[in-house]
């Protein structure tokens, strides 16, 4: 076991004029802490493609986690998947990336655009062995992971961007391996390079994408831990346990909340200094040495829950939090982007000013407010732990 | 004169950044940038009577309609 964790993340654009996407991806963690990624896509588009392409990636991904083999599965695809009335056969191509404890990856590739590999950010051409399953050619790879790699499965609904609009024979690979190199310079998360990429497709297709397009991204990262303290304890006796808590661990810290901050600046004996720029309707944030970040509470964390909920889905407001100051922005750029591990220290003091009806915060939004945040990190592939006080 | 203004949670909901506004340009309508100092803070645990704000350590409750008079009567009249 080494401390590399990976980083996933896919977005998908739909077949212009269609509302179910024809490509899936499935991502699966088994307990011995492997990973099972499949991208499918399915032949055609709309429900028939959208079925096909769930089908394989859902039968792959389950037997494959069962520790089945994959002449298995390819197999049980073959037998299983419904024929098209149209076309008279059964399709759906797939790319297989199953990440073995984080040392190692193994690639199996059918019929998708080959995926590329990223190693010290430039393109890498890792040995393929082809085999032959049920008729199907089959590529095979297995790779010893290092720090930083990242790993591009697309559909072809990628290299085909742009056929007769931007270009004569779409947007050919090298021409992505080179846009995507210089995307990865920019720190980029999994999620926000496979949506870097399916914008940069849709563009290309004019708005109007032709075919769904589906990228997914693994990075191979070393592990990032994190601090959140989050509201006092409901004992104010225990406010010192939970402050020595907090500052031993290892990593960045993060404080969210008036009160919070206070208890914090006075365990460290620093002063805490609040800043009056308002960025946007998120009140200012606040600086207190030895901690990274010192911002207000719930409105604060509530903003950051709406960027962490947009950002497992559509990812629409990334450009919102990506480079915002406001204390929410901060937040979500240190706990999506930086953090791998991260742990809640959350006090359930009850504020008497937030039981006013009249104020749209109370008690029980705070705690869920923490529910939330940590579902979607959980989501983002992140190592969660809370603790109450 | 040291003015400090509560930026916490009840307070920004009870309308801080409008105060805090609304100081910032009274302070430099009237030429007192360099005697006023105006800061934030942190929650002061009167949320009940925000938005909080201090003058000097003496404790004012504002809100962004009273903080014209405000400004008149504790802080205009007393540099």
């Amino acid at each position: 076991m080494n401390d590399y964790t990976s980083d996933i993340g896919f977005k998908s654009i739909n077949h212009d004029g269609e509302q179910l996407c024809g490509d899936h991806v499935e991502v699966v963690e088994q307990e011995d802490g492997s990973t099972v990624i499949v991208l499918a896509d399915g032949l055609g588009s709309g429900v028939k493609a959208s079925i096909l392409s769930t089908l394989t990636s859902k039968i792959i991904s389950t037997m494959l986690a069962a520790g089945l083999s994959i002449e298995e599965c390819v197999e049980t695809i073959a037998a299983t998947l419904p024929v098209c009335s149209v076309r008279g056969v059964a399709y759906s191509t797939f790319t297989i990336i199953r990440l073995i404890r984080n040392h190692t990856a193994e690639l199996i590739q059918y019929d998708n655009p080959q995926v590329i590999v990223l190693r010290g950010g430039e393109n890498w051409e890792y040995p393929r062995t082809e085999t032959t399953i049920g008729g199907k050619k089959i590529y095979r790879s297995l790779i010893h992971l290092q720090e930083d790699d990242v790993f591009i499965a697309m559909s072809d609904g990628c290299p085909h961007a742009g056929i007769g609009i931007a270009y004569n024979f779409g947007w050919k690979r090298e021409d992505i391996i080179t846009f995507m190199e210089a995307m990865n310079l920019c720190g980029y998360t999994a999620k926000n390079l496979s949506t870097v990429l399916v914008d940069e497709v849709n563009r290309l297709y004019g708005g109007k994408p032709g075919d769904d397009a589906t990228a997914c991204v693994v990075r191979i990262r070393k592990r990032v831990p994190m601090n959140m303290l989050f509201g006092p304890p409901s004992n104010r006796d225990d406010a010192d346990r939970m402050m020595s808590l907090f500052f031993s661990k290892e990593g960045k810290h993060i404080i969210c909340g008036g009160t919070t901050s206070s208890i914090a600046s006075k365990w460290l004996n620093k002063p805490l200094r609040a800043s009056l720029d308002f960025c946007g309707d998120i009140p200012p944030i606040a600086f207190l040495d030895g901690v990274d970040l010192v911002t207000e509470g719930v409105i604060t964390v509530n903003r950051a829950v709406e960027y962490a909920k947009d950002y497992i889905g559509e990812n629409l407001l990334y450009d919102q939090w990506s480079s915002g100051k406001d204390g929410a922005s901060r937040i979500s750029r240190l706990l999506f982007e930086e953090a791998t591990d991260i742990s809640f220290y959350v006090g359930r003091a009850i504020n008497p000013a937030h039981q006013n009806p009249d104020l749209p915060i109370n008690f029980n939004i705070k705690m869920n407010l923490v529910q939330e945040l940590s579902e979607a990190l959980k989501k983002m592939g992140k190592r969660i732990k809370v603790s109450y006080f | 004169m040291k003015v400090t203004v509560c930026i916490g949670s009840s307070c920004h909901i009870k309308g801080s950044r409008p105060v805090v506004e609304q100081l910032q340009d009274l302070i430099a309508k009237e030429n007192l940038n360099d005697k006023i100092e105006l800061g934030g803070t942190f929650c002061m645990g009167k949320c009940q009577q925000g938005v909080c704000v201090t003058v000097d350590g003496v404790f004012h409750s504002v809100s962004p309609e009273t903080v014209e008079a405000f400004f008149e009567n504790e802080i205009k009249a007393r540099v």
